[in-house]
């Protein structure tokens, strides 16, 4: 992985090369039509929101995207999703090295009942056989990026459920960074957290799409505004319209769309 | 932003690393030896199941079925008596616990305090019901013995093959008589004297063989015989000796109980006591809370919530503990050793509560502590029996807990 | 809404039920559910009290000691009549004890282990329904089914393997409590390893880790102390397990590490004392009770530390 310009990558440019292209997409969990025909670009070095009332299926889409729906026996998927060259739905696909390079933050943050440090080291003693400096290095850079570091330093040694329910999603995320992917997925990361963490969590998400494209799900519209750069509007299985996000939320094309961004919706 | 790591400058993350591979290997040897010690392991007791049928098919049939233990000849001896025996008891066993296990359960569950000191009394109560399933079946067996059997020897001492101690009911005594014609038995009832002979002298209140009240008439052997054969029936010869017999009820009942299925049944009751409140407690907790809140909203009281609401609701999970405790109740064999001793020379099922029993397990292991081969191979087929009335059991159990 | 409709009589009448009574009749009701909860506690005081009771006739005995009992080697109740000369040696019982419990928990632990994280991890949804009861049922199987296996089919084939190994062992009494044990260890383990959040596996998987890596890194760390506990309850279970052992693991108390000689265990000679003809009252009679008094501290000590290790675990994820 090489640093990436910290310059804001325009998004024509993004439209052209999409890090994730998916086309045509559709998924069922067992005779549920979850997803129908959905095309997106997710764009590299990106904040990407999927927007959308409850059920609309854009986590649906989000955990397609590593594959985690090959837990759940009854979902099936069909159409494109790639991620560079690599078919993300085809079976033979490693899914373990998909999952290294795309990484996933949950809704609710779910720390190992280990220590602070050995959950950051976590990923890394699975994929890397690095010396004990060299994992430290790892730790507090995984730690420093996700904001966490100056918190925790001290007590890197303590259980990592003492920490705040904000802080343990941090954790979360240094975690995820901590094996180097190129693209964060985040399920309503906030969803769980009161206002002051989330507030943290969003700034930290906003400096974090200068090295990684971010997908994240969320229903708070303000988040979606603050801290994404393109929105895609589910409703009921489709994407209903997508673009910058500004523009989405200040000159939707849909009646929906804006009823939805302003609240009106249902 | 700080420098990249040495560690993730060097990965590439399209290229599956040597480690990943090396996992990856792992975790397919890892599958293989969970899928093989799992599949052996349910293997070694289907195995055991299989070789035991085998063993025992051959002497499964009617008469085993019917007949009593016979200590000569393995070829007419089986298990009637035993399989009685263990119904009855685990019959008895489930009227005795079941009321005290689901109430201290509803206590325990539905009744918590809210003061600091009865709140710690309540965590005691709860760690001493997870311990007391924890004590040895014989512990239990031996708490029977000196408290059922013998009563510590309050009421007297209890010999072997010699009933003694307080008769409460159930019990009558006769003396019994052969009538004139010697076609028929009558009974006269034992007075104040306690002897345990009578010679008829003069005319006294009796009874037929179907205990119906008759007119008694002595017959003087000196004179000439009655000639109706109607009061011949209820005639005794002047000066014969009637034994004593005695008639029990079912419901007999004496201190100290001796090794009778009382004893027994209040035995097992205790060893299973902690599985059923461990099993309704689980049950209960499984009922949704806002079920309780929506009855209490409505101005019920706790008591009336339970009744009401809670209990019904949980009651699929608590049949599937009693259920599952009784096949316990049926298949434990050390206490009811302990309580009964090892006899299985008995030819019915036990008439009454203070009879001696005969249960499946105890003639199992008699039968398969017995040197001579045949005698093996019967425990084998009345393990058959046993096993088979356990799994339509438990299975009954799982389908019901399945189902809630 | 139908402004003309009537207010039903009940309504307007407002005639409630006095509260009173249902309060009262709660109290009542309350009460009685207490004293079965606390007739709970009465049955373990009684428990404790009898074996006290029934041991002191024991202990106090002058041809008894207490250090004798505790370090001694030799246990000659049933074998000797003449009271002067018996040797009352908990220990021969006791090793037998150790040695038919650790060779059923050399089977029980590892395998029900395996079994419990093969269904919880491994096993797909289907063949848990399937295996999970099947489990439950055979853990229902009376152990003296167990105890006519032991005889009849694990101590000839020990021979058969080595003639070394007596009619009566401890290892083919061993095995049998092992496979005695398996469904326990692995049902309880099973709902430790259940109990760990999907989310944690979730995490794992995002990270790029194996079902290995799952199972063996996150999972069963994570339920560790129910793992912990399950095994401890085994264990307690195999040393009070009585019928297995009385049938097939001899009736000679040896003080040997040996596993292929007979070895009478404690609930063995609980059994063969009940079935010899020494009468209730002799002081080889009420050697029964301090032995079953020594057998009660060892399980409680087990089973206490087990639930509280269970205690814990259940604290992490509620």
């Amino acid at each position: 992985m090489s640093e990436p310009n910290t310059n804001a990558v325009n998004s024509k440019n993004a439209l052209e090369a999409p890090r994730i292209l998916i086309e045509n997409f559709d998924a069922w969990y067992g005779d549920f039509h979850a997803l129908q025909n959905v095309g997106a670009r997710i764009a590299a070095n990106q904040v990407t929101a999927l927007i959308g009332p409850s059920g609309c299926g854009k986590s649906t889409l989000l955990k397609w995207m590593n594959r985690m729906n090959d837990l759940v026996p009854s979902a099936r998927s069909g159409g494109t999703m790639r991620i560079g060259d690599l078919d993300i739905l085809a079976p033979t696909t490693d899914v373990v090295a998909l999952r290294r390079v795309v990484g996933m933050v949950f809704q609710k943050p779910n720390p190992f009942p280990k220590s602070i440090y050995d959950n950051v080291a976590f990923g890394p003693r699975l994929h890397f056989k690095i010396s004990q400096a060299d994992m430290d290095e790892l730790v507090e850079w995984s730690l420093r990026k996700a904001a966490l570091w100056d918190e925790v330093k001290d007590r890197l040694r303590k259980p990592a459920l003492s920490l705040s329910g904000g802080q343990q999603q941090r954790l979360c995320i240094a975690r995820t960074i901590a094996i180097g992917p190129e693209v964060l997925l985040m399920d309503e990361p906030c969803s769980a957290l009161d206002p002051a963490s989330t507030a943290k969590i969003e700034d930290l998400i906003y400096e974090l799409r200068a090295n990684y494209t971010i997908v994240i799900v969320t229903h708070n519209m303000q988040q979606a505004s603050r801290c994404s750069d393109t929105t895609l509007f589910f409703l009921q299985g489709k994407v209903v319209e997508s673009g910058p996000t500004q523009e989405l939320f200040t000159r939707p094309k849909l009646k929906q769309t804006e009823d939805y961004v302003t609240g009106k919706y249902g | 932003m700080t420098e990249i790591p040495k560690a993730l400058q060097e990965f590439k993350p399209n290229e599956a690393s040597e480690r990943t591979e090396l996992q990856r290997r792992r975790d397919r040897w890892f599958r293989a030896l969970c899928l093989a010690v799992g599949c052996s392991s349910i293997a070694i007791l289907f195995l055991l199941l299989v070789s035991i049928a085998y063993q025992g098919s051959s002497s499964l049939n009617a008469t085993f079925l019917s007949a009593s233990h016979d200590p000569e000849n393995p070829e007419r001896a089986g298990m009637y008596p035993s399989i009685v025996g263990s119904v009855i008891l685990c019959t008895l066993c489930a009227i005795i616990s079941l009321p005290i296990g689901v109430a201290a359960a509803v206590y325990l569950e539905e009744f918590q305090p809210k003061n600091r000191w009865l709140l710690r009394l309540h965590g005691l109560v709860q760690l001493n019901i997870a311990n007391l399933a924890g004590v040895p079946s014989v512990v239990y067996g031996l708490l029977g013995l000196t408290l059922f059997v013998y009563m510590f020897q309050l009421f007297g001492k209890l010999e072997q093959n010699q009933v003694s101690g307080i008769d409460f009911w159930g019990i009558q005594r006769y003396y019994q008589f052969v009538t004139a014609d010697d076609l028929a038995v009558i009974f006269v009832p034992m007075d104040e004297s306690k002897e345990s002979t009578l010679r008829i002298e003069s005319p006294r209140p009796a009874f037929d063989t179907n205990f119906n009240p008759i007119d008694l008439q002595i017959w003087d052997p000196a004179t000439p015989q009655p000639t109706d054969p109607d009061v011949l029936s209820r005639t005794v010869r002047k000066g014969d000796v009637g034994a004593l017999v005695e008639i029990y009820r079912w419901y007999y009942f004496r201190l100290p109980f001796g090794p009778s299925l009382l004893a027994a049944a209040l035995t097992l009751s205790l060893v299973i006591l902690p599985i059923i409140v461990i099993a309704s407690q689980e049950a209960l907790r499984a009922v949704p809370s806002s079920m309780r809140e929506a009855s209490a909203g409505m101005g019920a009281t706790r008591w009336q919530t339970t009744q009401q609401v809670t209990l019904p609701a949980a009651l699929p999970g608590v049949l599937t503990g009693a259920i599952l405790a009784m096949g316990r109740a049926i298949g434990e064999a050390a206490p009811i050793f302990v309580v009964l001793g090892g006899n299985i020379a008995k030819r019915t099922g036990p008439e009454h509560l203070m009879d001696s029993c005969v249960t499946m397990p105890i003639l199992i292991f008699a039968w398969a502590d017995n040197p001579v081969e045949q005698y093996r191979q019967l425990a084998a087929a009345a393990i058959i029996v046993l096993v088979a009335l356990l799994l339509v059991m438990n299975s009954v159990a799982i389908y019901l807990r399945g189902r809630s | 809404m139908n402004r003309g409709l009537p207010i039903p009589s009940a309504l307007e009448q407002k005639r409630y039920r006095p509260t009173g009574s249902a309060r009262r009749s709660e109290r009542v009701v309350v009460a009685l559910l207490m004293a079965c909860a606390l007739g709970t506690i009465a049955l373990s005081v009684l428990i404790v009290l009898m074996l006290l009771r029934e041991s002191w006739s024991f202990f106090s005995s002058p041809n008894v000691s207490l250090t004798q009992f505790l370090f001694g080697t030799r246990w000659t109740a049933l074998e000797v009549r003449d009271l002067e000369k018996v040797e009352f040696g908990i220990w021969p019982l006791l090793s037998g004890t150790l040695r038919v419990t650790g060779i059923a928990m050399l089977i029980a632990w590892p395998m029900g282990l395996i079994t419990a994280i093969y269904l919880s991890e491994f096993a797909s949804n289907r063949v848990r329904k399937i295996l999970k009861p099947s489990l439950e049922i055979l853990a229902g199987i009376p152990t003296v089914v167990f105890g006519y296996f032991a005889v009849l089919l694990i101590s000839p084939g020990l021979q058969w393997f080595s003639p070394s190994f007596d009619t009566f062992n401890a290892t083919s009494a061993g095995i049998a409590v092992g496979i005695l044990c398996l469904p326990l260890v692995c049902s309880l383990a099973e709902d430790a390893l259940s109990a760990v959040p999907t989310s944690l596996r979730e995490a794992v998987y995002s990270l790029g880790g194996t079902r290995m890596n799952t199972a063996l890194n996150v999972v069963l760390p994570s339920a560790l102390s129910g793992v912990i506990s399950a095994m401890l309850l085994a264990f307690s279970r195999a040393l009070g397990e009585t019928m297995v052992v009385a049938l097939a693991a001899g009736t000679l108390a040896t003080f040997t590490l040996d596993p292929r000689q007979q070895s009478q265990t404690m609930t063995g000679f609980i059994v063969e004392m009940l079935k010899s003809d020494l009468e209730y009252g002799t002081v080889q009679y009420y050697s029964l009770f301090g032995v079953a008094l020594a057998l009660f501290v060892i399980t409680f000590v087990m089973t206490l530390l087990g639930q509280l290790i269970r205690r814990r675990y259940r604290e992490v994820y509620q």
